[in-house]
Protein backbone atom coordinates (compact mmCIF):
# COMPACT_ATOMS: atom_id res chain seq x y z
CA UNK A 1 0.00 0.00 0.00
CA UNK A 2 2.83 2.62 0.72
CA UNK A 3 4.21 2.41 -2.74
CA UNK A 4 0.56 3.91 -3.66
CA UNK A 5 0.68 6.57 -1.59
CA UNK A 6 2.27 9.02 -4.51
CA UNK A 7 -0.01 7.82 -7.12
CA UNK A 8 -3.21 8.12 -4.09
CA UNK A 9 -2.10 11.95 -3.50
CA UNK A 10 -1.62 12.26 -7.10
CA UNK A 11 -5.17 11.53 -7.64
CA UNK A 12 -6.41 13.27 -5.01
CA UNK A 13 -4.93 16.28 -6.67
CA UNK A 14 -6.20 15.67 -9.58
CA UNK A 15 -9.50 15.33 -8.63
CA UNK A 16 -9.35 18.37 -6.49
CA UNK A 17 -8.24 21.18 -9.19
CA UNK A 18 -10.10 19.26 -12.26
CA UNK A 19 -13.65 18.62 -10.79
CA UNK A 20 -13.94 22.59 -11.89
CA UNK A 21 -13.61 22.11 -15.11
CA UNK A 22 -16.90 19.96 -15.06
CA UNK A 23 -19.36 21.43 -12.22
CA UNK A 24 -17.05 24.93 -11.23
CA UNK A 25 -20.37 27.08 -13.31
CA UNK A 26 -22.64 25.10 -11.86
CA UNK A 27 -21.36 25.64 -7.93
CA UNK A 28 -19.97 28.79 -8.39
CA UNK A 29 -23.34 30.22 -9.48
CA UNK A 30 -24.92 28.39 -6.65
CA UNK A 31 -26.93 26.55 -9.07
CA UNK A 32 -26.19 23.29 -7.49
CA UNK A 33 -24.80 22.78 -3.96
CA UNK A 34 -21.64 21.90 -3.73
CA UNK A 35 -22.43 18.48 -2.15
CA UNK A 36 -24.32 17.79 -4.59
CA UNK A 37 -22.23 18.02 -7.50
CA UNK A 38 -19.38 16.64 -5.19
CA UNK A 39 -21.26 13.28 -4.80
CA UNK A 40 -21.96 13.61 -8.10
CA UNK A 41 -18.39 14.10 -9.05
CA UNK A 42 -16.97 11.45 -7.25
CA UNK A 43 -19.95 8.85 -8.12
CA UNK A 44 -19.51 9.27 -12.33
CA UNK A 45 -15.40 9.74 -11.77
CA UNK A 46 -15.60 6.03 -10.18
CA UNK A 47 -17.83 4.97 -12.43
CA UNK A 48 -15.89 5.91 -15.65
CA UNK A 49 -12.37 4.77 -14.26
CA UNK A 50 -14.24 1.37 -14.42
CA UNK A 51 -15.54 1.12 -17.15
CA UNK A 52 -13.47 2.98 -19.54
CA UNK A 53 -10.31 3.46 -17.54
CA UNK A 54 -8.62 0.53 -18.91
CA UNK A 55 -7.57 2.07 -22.37
CA UNK A 56 -5.37 4.98 -20.94
CA UNK A 57 -3.95 2.79 -18.76
CA UNK A 58 -2.68 0.34 -21.11
CA UNK A 59 -0.74 2.93 -22.89
CA UNK A 60 0.70 4.47 -20.48
CA UNK A 61 1.89 1.47 -18.93
CA UNK A 62 3.81 0.58 -22.10
CA UNK A 63 5.63 3.68 -22.55
CA UNK A 64 8.56 1.85 -20.86
CA UNK A 65 9.10 -0.89 -18.80
CA UNK A 66 9.57 0.27 -15.08
CA UNK A 67 10.03 -1.39 -11.88
CA UNK A 68 8.02 -0.73 -8.95
CA UNK A 69 10.62 1.70 -7.27
CA UNK A 70 11.04 3.45 -10.96
CA UNK A 71 6.82 3.88 -10.57
CA UNK A 72 7.24 4.95 -7.45
CA UNK A 73 9.71 7.66 -8.34
CA UNK A 74 6.97 8.62 -11.56
CA UNK A 75 4.08 8.92 -9.17
CA UNK A 76 5.67 10.93 -6.71
CA UNK A 77 8.17 13.29 -9.17
CA UNK A 78 4.45 14.10 -11.17
CA UNK A 79 2.98 14.96 -7.84
CA UNK A 80 5.86 17.24 -6.76
CA UNK A 81 5.66 19.03 -10.31
CA UNK A 82 2.12 19.23 -9.88
CA UNK A 83 2.44 20.53 -6.67
CA UNK A 84 5.19 22.75 -7.52
CA UNK A 85 3.77 24.61 -10.53
CA UNK A 86 0.56 25.12 -8.79
CA UNK A 87 2.23 26.91 -5.94
CA UNK A 88 3.85 29.23 -8.61
CA UNK A 89 0.15 29.58 -10.08
CA UNK A 90 1.70 28.00 -13.61
CA UNK A 91 -1.20 25.84 -15.39
CA UNK A 92 -0.82 22.45 -15.14
CA UNK A 93 -2.03 19.92 -16.35
CA UNK A 94 -1.93 16.35 -14.68
CA UNK A 95 -1.78 14.02 -17.47
CA UNK A 96 1.66 16.07 -19.33
CA UNK A 97 3.14 15.70 -15.35
CA UNK A 98 3.19 12.01 -15.57
CA UNK A 99 3.60 11.01 -19.30
CA UNK A 100 7.10 13.68 -18.50
CA UNK A 101 7.75 11.28 -15.42
CA UNK A 102 7.37 8.22 -17.63
CA UNK A 103 9.77 9.59 -19.90
CA UNK A 104 12.32 10.74 -18.13
CA UNK A 105 12.33 7.34 -16.23
CA UNK A 106 12.21 6.18 -19.38
CA UNK A 107 15.55 7.69 -20.85
CA UNK A 108 17.35 6.62 -17.78
CA UNK A 109 16.02 2.69 -18.90
CA UNK A 110 17.18 4.07 -22.54
CA UNK A 111 13.93 2.48 -23.70
CA UNK A 112 10.36 4.24 -24.77
CA UNK A 113 7.99 3.30 -26.94
CA UNK A 114 8.45 6.38 -29.35
CA UNK A 115 4.87 5.74 -32.21
CA UNK A 116 2.88 5.68 -28.43
CA UNK A 117 4.65 8.97 -27.18
CA UNK A 118 3.99 10.43 -30.53
CA UNK A 119 0.33 9.56 -30.16
CA UNK A 120 0.36 10.78 -26.73
CA UNK A 121 2.03 14.27 -27.96
CA UNK A 122 -0.15 14.63 -30.75
CA UNK A 123 -3.52 13.83 -28.69
CA UNK A 124 -1.48 16.95 -26.44
CA UNK A 125 -1.73 19.33 -29.29
CA UNK A 126 -5.20 18.38 -30.32
CA UNK A 127 -6.97 18.78 -27.57
CA UNK A 128 -7.79 22.22 -27.50
CA UNK A 129 -8.53 22.10 -30.99
CA UNK A 130 -10.82 19.22 -30.23
CA UNK A 131 -12.96 21.98 -27.97
CA UNK A 132 -13.07 24.21 -30.27
CA UNK A 133 -14.51 22.02 -32.72
CA UNK A 134 -16.70 20.27 -30.21
CA UNK A 135 -18.00 23.92 -29.14
CA UNK A 136 -18.54 24.66 -32.23
CA UNK A 137 -20.82 21.66 -33.33
CA UNK A 138 -22.37 21.43 -30.07
CA UNK A 139 -23.47 25.28 -29.87
CA UNK A 140 -25.61 24.98 -33.69
CA UNK A 141 -26.39 22.06 -32.65
CA UNK A 142 -28.42 22.66 -29.48
CA UNK A 143 -28.53 26.08 -29.92
CA UNK A 144 -30.87 25.32 -33.47
CA UNK A 145 -33.00 22.97 -31.02
CA UNK A 146 -33.43 25.22 -28.22
CA UNK A 147 -34.47 28.30 -30.09
CA UNK A 148 -36.78 26.11 -31.68
CA UNK A 149 -38.24 24.89 -28.15
CA UNK A 150 -42.04 27.34 -27.03
CA UNK A 151 -40.33 27.58 -23.35
CA UNK A 152 -41.14 30.38 -21.00
CA UNK A 153 -38.31 31.80 -18.14
CA UNK A 154 -38.75 29.27 -16.20
CA UNK A 155 -38.75 26.62 -18.36
CA UNK A 156 -35.77 27.84 -19.72
CA UNK A 157 -34.15 28.13 -16.13
CA UNK A 158 -34.93 24.69 -15.40
CA UNK A 159 -33.73 23.24 -18.75
CA UNK A 160 -30.72 25.10 -18.40
CA UNK A 161 -29.46 23.62 -14.94
CA UNK A 162 -30.51 20.28 -15.66
CA UNK A 163 -28.51 20.34 -18.52
CA UNK A 164 -25.65 21.45 -16.72
CA UNK A 165 -25.87 19.04 -13.91
CA UNK A 166 -26.30 15.59 -16.89
CA UNK A 167 -23.12 17.60 -18.76
CA UNK A 168 -21.41 17.72 -15.37
CA UNK A 169 -21.83 14.30 -14.20
CA UNK A 170 -20.97 13.06 -18.08
CA UNK A 171 -17.88 15.53 -17.65
CA UNK A 172 -17.01 14.09 -14.23
CA UNK A 173 -17.29 10.02 -16.18
CA UNK A 174 -14.90 11.36 -19.33
CA UNK A 175 -12.84 13.10 -16.28
CA UNK A 176 -12.72 9.90 -14.09
CA UNK A 177 -12.01 7.43 -17.40
CA UNK A 178 -9.53 9.44 -18.76
CA UNK A 179 -7.33 10.48 -16.13
CA UNK A 180 -7.53 7.99 -14.15
CA UNK A 181 -4.70 6.63 -15.96
CA UNK A 182 -2.39 9.52 -14.88
CA UNK A 183 -2.99 7.95 -11.26
CA UNK A 184 -2.51 4.34 -11.36
CA UNK A 185 -0.65 3.41 -14.77
CA UNK A 186 2.52 3.05 -13.59
CA UNK A 187 1.67 0.55 -10.91
CA UNK A 188 0.48 -1.71 -13.42
CA UNK A 189 3.92 -1.47 -15.29
CA UNK A 190 5.41 -2.12 -12.56
CA UNK A 191 3.26 -5.19 -11.95
CA UNK A 192 1.82 -4.01 -8.58
CA UNK A 193 -1.87 -4.00 -10.09
CA UNK A 194 -3.97 -4.99 -12.44
CA UNK A 195 -6.08 -2.79 -14.53
CA UNK A 196 -8.92 -3.31 -12.53
CA UNK A 197 -8.05 -2.72 -8.83
CA UNK A 198 -5.49 0.35 -10.67
CA UNK A 199 -9.16 1.62 -11.80
CA UNK A 200 -10.49 0.89 -8.57
CA UNK A 201 -7.87 2.74 -6.72
CA UNK A 202 -7.49 5.59 -9.01
CA UNK A 203 -11.13 6.69 -9.35
CA UNK A 204 -11.46 6.39 -5.32
CA UNK A 205 -8.45 8.84 -4.83
CA UNK A 206 -9.95 11.09 -7.53
CA UNK A 207 -13.25 11.05 -6.19
CA UNK A 208 -11.92 11.87 -2.44
CA UNK A 209 -9.81 14.76 -4.37
CA UNK A 210 -13.08 16.06 -4.94
CA UNK A 211 -14.80 15.35 -1.97
CA UNK A 212 -12.54 16.93 0.06
CA UNK A 213 -11.04 19.87 -1.32
CA UNK A 214 -12.51 20.68 -4.69
CA UNK A 215 -14.90 23.21 -3.02
CA UNK A 216 -12.38 26.41 -3.67
CA UNK A 217 -11.37 25.98 -6.66
CA UNK A 218 -14.65 25.65 -7.77
CA UNK A 219 -15.87 28.51 -6.66
CA UNK A 220 -13.06 30.28 -7.80
CA UNK A 221 -12.12 28.77 -11.29
CA UNK A 222 -16.00 28.37 -12.03
CA UNK A 223 -16.09 32.22 -11.75
CA UNK A 224 -13.91 32.45 -14.78
CA UNK A 225 -16.35 30.61 -17.12
CA UNK A 226 -19.78 31.55 -15.42
CA UNK A 227 -19.05 35.27 -17.18
CA UNK A 228 -20.56 33.21 -20.35
CA UNK A 229 -24.11 33.29 -20.58
CA UNK A 230 -25.76 29.75 -19.35
CA UNK A 231 -26.08 28.25 -22.33
CA UNK A 232 -22.79 28.75 -23.35
CA UNK A 233 -21.63 27.26 -19.79
CA UNK A 234 -23.39 24.35 -20.66
CA UNK A 235 -22.06 24.13 -24.32
CA UNK A 236 -18.23 24.23 -22.55
CA UNK A 237 -18.91 21.41 -20.60
CA UNK A 238 -20.34 19.09 -22.53
CA UNK A 239 -17.76 19.80 -25.43
CA UNK A 240 -15.04 19.32 -22.97
CA UNK A 241 -16.66 16.03 -22.13
CA UNK A 242 -17.16 15.20 -25.28
CA UNK A 243 -13.66 15.93 -26.36
CA UNK A 244 -11.85 14.02 -23.49
CA UNK A 245 -14.41 11.19 -24.26
CA UNK A 246 -12.63 10.89 -27.31
CA UNK A 247 -9.19 10.98 -26.58
CA UNK A 248 -10.57 7.93 -23.69
CA UNK A 249 -11.14 5.95 -26.82
CA UNK A 250 -7.79 6.63 -28.28
CA UNK A 251 -6.38 5.41 -24.49
CA UNK A 252 -5.18 8.41 -24.27
CA UNK A 253 -4.94 10.95 -21.32
CA UNK A 254 -5.43 14.59 -22.02
CA UNK A 255 -6.19 17.61 -19.69
CA UNK A 256 -9.61 18.64 -19.14
CA UNK A 257 -8.34 22.09 -18.65
CA UNK A 258 -6.98 22.57 -22.24
CA UNK A 259 -10.06 20.87 -23.18
CA UNK A 260 -12.14 23.86 -21.58
CA UNK A 261 -9.87 26.65 -22.66
CA UNK A 262 -10.65 25.19 -26.34
CA UNK A 263 -14.44 25.24 -25.56
CA UNK A 264 -14.57 28.77 -24.37
CA UNK A 265 -12.64 29.62 -27.22
CA UNK A 266 -15.01 27.84 -29.66
CA UNK A 267 -18.02 29.66 -27.96
CA UNK A 268 -16.04 32.75 -28.16
CA UNK A 269 -16.23 32.40 -31.74
CA UNK A 270 -19.58 31.22 -32.35
CA UNK A 271 -20.88 34.57 -30.57
CA UNK A 272 -18.37 36.94 -32.45
CA UNK A 273 -15.83 37.60 -30.40
CA UNK A 274 -12.78 39.05 -32.26
CA UNK A 275 -9.99 38.91 -29.73
CA UNK A 276 -8.77 35.92 -28.72
CA UNK A 277 -6.34 36.32 -25.38
CA UNK A 278 -2.76 35.92 -25.58
CA UNK A 279 -2.15 35.30 -22.18
CA UNK A 280 -4.33 32.60 -22.06
CA UNK A 281 -2.95 31.00 -25.43
CA UNK A 282 0.81 31.71 -23.67
CA UNK A 283 -0.33 29.77 -20.74
CA UNK A 284 -1.55 26.49 -23.19
CA UNK A 285 1.91 26.86 -24.78
CA UNK A 286 3.99 26.75 -21.24
CA UNK A 287 1.60 23.89 -20.05
CA UNK A 288 2.23 22.02 -23.49
CA UNK A 289 6.50 22.58 -22.96
CA UNK A 290 7.30 23.12 -19.62
CA UNK A 291 4.81 20.36 -17.46
CA UNK A 292 6.12 17.19 -19.14
CA UNK A 293 10.39 18.90 -19.07
CA UNK A 294 9.64 19.50 -15.69
CA UNK A 295 8.37 16.88 -14.50
CA UNK A 296 11.04 14.53 -16.97
CA UNK A 297 13.62 16.42 -14.75
CA UNK A 298 12.43 15.90 -11.77
CA UNK A 299 11.74 11.72 -11.66
CA UNK A 300 15.11 11.76 -13.05
CA UNK A 301 16.38 14.05 -10.15
CA UNK A 302 14.52 11.91 -7.73
CA UNK A 303 15.99 8.32 -9.07
CA UNK A 304 19.24 9.68 -8.83
CA UNK A 305 18.69 10.87 -5.01
CA UNK A 306 16.84 7.37 -4.58
CA UNK A 307 20.37 5.91 -6.25
CA UNK A 308 22.79 7.51 -4.12
CA UNK A 309 24.98 5.53 -1.55
CA UNK A 310 26.86 6.43 1.28
CA UNK A 311 30.02 4.91 1.38
CA UNK A 312 31.52 5.31 4.87
CA UNK A 313 35.20 5.05 6.33
CA UNK A 314 37.22 6.76 3.09
CA UNK B 1 -36.53 13.36 -11.22
CA UNK B 2 -35.43 17.14 -10.46
CA UNK B 3 -38.17 18.63 -8.73
CA UNK B 4 -36.29 18.73 -5.23
CA UNK B 5 -34.21 21.58 -7.43
CA UNK B 6 -36.37 23.71 -8.34
CA UNK B 7 -38.59 23.90 -4.72
CA UNK B 8 -37.73 27.60 -4.53
CA UNK B 9 -38.38 28.35 -8.24
CA UNK B 10 -41.96 27.03 -7.78
CA UNK B 11 -42.25 29.35 -5.30
CA UNK B 12 -40.76 32.49 -7.02
CA UNK B 13 -43.24 31.06 -9.96
CA UNK B 14 -46.38 31.42 -7.48
CA UNK B 15 -45.00 34.70 -6.10
CA UNK B 16 -45.16 35.80 -9.35
CA UNK B 17 -48.55 34.95 -10.48
CA UNK B 18 -49.59 36.44 -7.02
CA UNK B 19 -47.87 40.17 -7.94
CA UNK B 20 -49.50 40.72 -11.16
CA UNK B 21 -53.04 39.30 -9.75
CA UNK B 22 -52.16 42.17 -7.24
CA UNK B 23 -51.45 44.79 -9.81
CA UNK B 24 -54.91 44.24 -11.92
CA UNK B 25 -55.87 44.38 -8.03
CA UNK B 26 -54.35 48.12 -7.74
CA UNK B 27 -55.65 48.67 -11.51
CA UNK B 28 -59.12 48.12 -10.69
CA UNK B 29 -59.57 50.01 -7.37
CA UNK B 30 -57.09 52.93 -9.08
CA UNK B 31 -59.84 53.05 -12.16
CA UNK B 32 -63.08 53.08 -10.18
CA UNK B 33 -61.48 55.61 -8.00
CA UNK B 34 -60.43 57.92 -11.29
CA UNK B 35 -64.12 56.94 -12.72
CA UNK B 36 -65.83 58.02 -9.31
CA UNK B 37 -63.83 61.98 -9.92
CA UNK B 38 -64.82 62.19 -13.65
CA UNK B 39 -68.37 61.02 -13.32
CA UNK B 40 -68.46 64.43 -10.98
CA UNK B 41 -66.99 65.21 -7.64
CA UNK B 42 -64.38 62.95 -5.88
CA UNK B 43 -66.32 62.17 -2.85
CA UNK B 44 -68.04 59.29 -1.67
CA UNK B 45 -66.22 55.94 -2.73
CA UNK B 46 -63.34 57.67 -3.76
CA UNK B 47 -61.58 57.95 -0.22
CA UNK B 48 -62.03 54.15 -0.11
CA UNK B 49 -60.76 53.31 -3.48
CA UNK B 50 -58.00 55.14 -3.02
CA UNK B 51 -56.83 53.49 0.23
CA UNK B 52 -58.06 50.42 -1.82
CA UNK B 53 -55.56 51.31 -4.46
CA UNK B 54 -52.58 52.26 -1.27
CA UNK B 55 -53.08 48.56 0.45
CA UNK B 56 -52.91 47.04 -3.10
CA UNK B 57 -49.03 48.76 -3.55
CA UNK B 58 -48.03 47.98 -0.60
CA UNK B 59 -49.24 44.56 -0.90
CA UNK B 60 -47.02 44.70 -4.53
CA UNK B 61 -44.13 45.85 -2.64
CA UNK B 62 -43.78 43.07 0.04
CA UNK B 63 -44.87 40.30 -2.52
CA UNK B 64 -41.56 42.35 -4.67
CA UNK B 65 -39.44 41.82 -1.56
CA UNK B 66 -40.72 38.31 -0.67
CA UNK B 67 -39.71 37.69 -4.35
CA UNK B 68 -36.39 39.33 -4.04
CA UNK B 69 -35.74 37.05 -0.71
CA UNK B 70 -35.96 33.77 -2.42
CA UNK B 71 -34.39 34.37 -5.48
CA UNK B 72 -31.27 35.88 -3.68
CA UNK B 73 -31.30 32.17 -1.61
CA UNK B 74 -30.25 30.53 -4.93
CA UNK B 75 -33.38 30.28 -6.47
CA UNK B 76 -32.55 30.59 -10.40
CA UNK B 77 -29.93 31.23 -12.69
CA UNK B 78 -27.59 34.17 -11.81
CA UNK B 79 -28.80 36.10 -15.06
CA UNK B 80 -32.60 34.79 -14.60
CA UNK B 81 -32.60 36.77 -11.10
CA UNK B 82 -31.24 39.75 -12.45
CA UNK B 83 -33.63 39.92 -15.17
CA UNK B 84 -36.56 39.27 -12.94
CA UNK B 85 -35.32 41.75 -10.40
CA UNK B 86 -35.05 44.91 -13.21
CA UNK B 87 -38.52 43.48 -14.43
CA UNK B 88 -40.19 43.94 -10.67
CA UNK B 89 -38.71 47.02 -10.07
CA UNK B 90 -40.12 48.62 -13.34
CA UNK B 91 -43.59 46.97 -13.20
CA UNK B 92 -43.51 47.99 -10.06
CA UNK B 93 -43.41 52.30 -10.76
CA UNK B 94 -46.74 51.75 -12.06
CA UNK B 95 -49.15 51.15 -9.58
CA UNK B 96 -46.93 53.95 -7.47
CA UNK B 97 -47.70 56.14 -10.49
CA UNK B 98 -51.77 55.35 -9.63
CA UNK B 99 -51.00 56.09 -6.51
CA UNK B 100 -49.49 59.14 -6.91
CA UNK B 101 -52.20 60.68 -9.29
CA UNK B 102 -55.21 59.56 -6.45
CA UNK B 103 -53.17 61.20 -3.97
CA UNK B 104 -52.86 64.55 -6.04
CA UNK B 105 -56.76 64.64 -7.10
CA UNK B 106 -57.39 64.03 -2.88
CA UNK B 107 -54.84 66.07 -1.34
CA UNK B 108 -54.84 68.89 -4.18
CA UNK B 109 -58.68 68.97 -4.57
CA UNK B 110 -57.95 68.92 -8.31
CA UNK B 111 -61.48 68.72 -10.23
CA UNK B 112 -61.26 68.10 -13.69
CA UNK B 113 -63.11 70.24 -15.77
CA UNK B 114 -65.67 69.37 -18.48
CA UNK B 115 -63.98 70.24 -21.54
CA UNK B 116 -61.31 67.56 -21.02
CA UNK B 117 -63.15 64.47 -19.47
CA UNK B 118 -63.32 63.10 -22.85
CA UNK B 119 -60.00 63.36 -23.49
CA UNK B 120 -58.97 62.51 -20.07
CA UNK B 121 -60.92 59.54 -20.67
CA UNK B 122 -59.33 58.47 -23.73
CA UNK B 123 -55.95 58.92 -22.00
CA UNK B 124 -57.27 56.38 -19.46
CA UNK B 125 -58.32 54.09 -21.48
CA UNK B 126 -55.40 53.70 -23.72
CA UNK B 127 -52.67 54.13 -20.51
CA UNK B 128 -54.41 51.05 -19.05
CA UNK B 129 -54.92 48.99 -22.27
CA UNK B 130 -51.09 49.35 -22.35
CA UNK B 131 -51.00 48.04 -18.80
CA UNK B 132 -53.22 45.42 -19.68
CA UNK B 133 -51.35 44.15 -22.56
CA UNK B 134 -47.91 44.68 -20.31
CA UNK B 135 -49.50 42.38 -17.68
CA UNK B 136 -50.61 39.85 -21.06
CA UNK B 137 -46.82 40.07 -22.39
CA UNK B 138 -45.50 39.24 -18.52
CA UNK B 139 -47.08 36.50 -17.93
CA UNK B 140 -46.29 35.17 -21.46
CA UNK B 141 -42.61 35.22 -20.47
CA UNK B 142 -43.30 33.60 -17.35
CA UNK B 143 -45.92 31.14 -17.98
CA UNK B 144 -46.38 30.30 -21.80
CA UNK B 145 -43.49 31.44 -23.61
CA UNK B 146 -44.32 33.64 -27.43
CA UNK B 147 -46.35 35.74 -28.42
CA UNK B 148 -44.11 38.33 -26.73
CA UNK B 149 -42.82 40.62 -29.90
CA UNK B 150 -46.73 41.51 -31.17
CA UNK B 151 -47.91 43.05 -27.73
CA UNK B 152 -44.55 45.40 -28.03
CA UNK B 153 -45.96 47.27 -31.23
CA UNK B 154 -49.58 47.50 -30.21
CA UNK B 155 -48.24 49.11 -26.36
CA UNK B 156 -45.79 50.91 -28.78
CA UNK B 157 -48.74 52.20 -30.31
CA UNK B 158 -50.78 53.41 -27.80
CA UNK B 159 -47.86 55.20 -26.07
CA UNK B 160 -47.45 57.57 -29.11
CA UNK B 161 -51.15 57.75 -28.88
CA UNK B 162 -51.18 58.79 -25.50
CA UNK B 163 -48.52 60.89 -25.68
CA UNK B 164 -50.32 62.81 -28.69
CA UNK B 165 -53.68 63.05 -26.10
CA UNK B 166 -51.59 64.56 -23.65
CA UNK B 167 -50.30 66.94 -25.48
CA UNK B 168 -53.90 67.90 -27.01
CA UNK B 169 -55.03 68.09 -23.64
CA UNK B 170 -52.00 70.27 -22.20
CA UNK B 171 -53.01 72.77 -25.37
CA UNK B 172 -56.37 72.95 -24.24
CA UNK B 173 -55.85 73.35 -20.60
CA UNK B 174 -53.20 76.15 -21.49
CA UNK B 175 -55.91 77.96 -23.72
CA UNK B 176 -58.79 77.60 -21.52
CA UNK B 177 -59.56 81.82 -21.05
CA UNK B 178 -61.63 80.35 -17.55
CA UNK B 179 -59.31 78.18 -15.63
CA UNK B 180 -56.84 80.51 -13.70
CA UNK B 181 -53.21 79.96 -14.10
CA UNK B 182 -52.30 78.29 -10.82
CA UNK B 183 -55.01 75.67 -11.43
CA UNK B 184 -54.06 74.98 -14.96
CA UNK B 185 -50.10 74.22 -13.70
CA UNK B 186 -51.58 71.89 -11.60
CA UNK B 187 -53.73 70.03 -14.27
CA UNK B 188 -51.09 70.31 -16.27
CA UNK B 189 -48.99 68.09 -13.53
CA UNK B 190 -51.90 65.86 -13.42
CA UNK B 191 -51.92 65.09 -17.24
CA UNK B 192 -48.24 64.58 -17.35
CA UNK B 193 -48.73 61.98 -14.68
CA UNK B 194 -51.30 60.43 -16.14
CA UNK B 195 -49.03 60.13 -19.36
CA UNK B 196 -46.72 58.26 -17.42
CA UNK B 197 -48.55 54.92 -17.09
CA UNK B 198 -48.30 54.72 -20.61
CA UNK B 199 -44.84 55.58 -20.68
CA UNK B 200 -43.87 53.05 -18.10
CA UNK B 201 -45.79 50.30 -19.90
CA UNK B 202 -44.00 50.85 -22.58
CA UNK B 203 -40.41 50.74 -20.97
CA UNK B 204 -41.75 47.18 -19.63
CA UNK B 205 -42.89 45.80 -22.48
CA UNK B 206 -39.37 46.75 -23.91
CA UNK B 207 -37.82 44.95 -21.39
CA UNK B 208 -39.71 41.81 -21.70
CA UNK B 209 -38.98 41.93 -25.04
CA UNK B 210 -35.27 42.06 -24.61
CA UNK B 211 -35.54 39.54 -21.87
CA UNK B 212 -37.30 37.25 -24.64
CA UNK B 213 -34.88 37.92 -27.27
CA UNK B 214 -31.40 37.34 -24.60
CA UNK B 215 -33.11 33.64 -24.30
CA UNK B 216 -32.26 33.43 -27.99
CA UNK B 217 -28.59 31.73 -28.59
Amino acid sequence: MVPLLGGIFLGWSLGANDASNVFGVAVSSRMVKFWTAALLGAGFVLLGALLEGGAGIETLKNLTPMDLNQAVVCSVGAAATVSVMTLLALPVSTSQAVVGAIVGIGLLNGKIDLGGLGKVVLCWLGTPLGGLIFALLVYRLLGTLYNRLPLNLFQVDRLLRIGLILAGSYGAYTLGANNVANVTAVFVGAGMLDVTSAALIGGLSIGLGIVTFSRGVMETVGKKLVRVDAFSALVVVLAEAITVHVYTFLGVPVSTSQAVIGAVLGVGMVKGIQSVSGKTLGEVLAAWFFTPAVSALMAVAIDFVVHLEYVPGK
Amino acid sequence: MFGFLFRKQRMVEELIGKYLDNLRMTQEYFTEALNICLEGSCKGDFDFMTEQTHKHESRADDIRDEIKDLMYSKALLPESRGDIMGLLEAMDLIPGIFERLLFMIGTEKIEIPEFIVTDVKELIEYSLASFDLMIKQVEALFKRGGEIRSMVSVIDRNESHCDHIERRIIAAIFSSPTLDPFRKILLKELIVTMGDISDQADRVSKRVNIISMKRIV
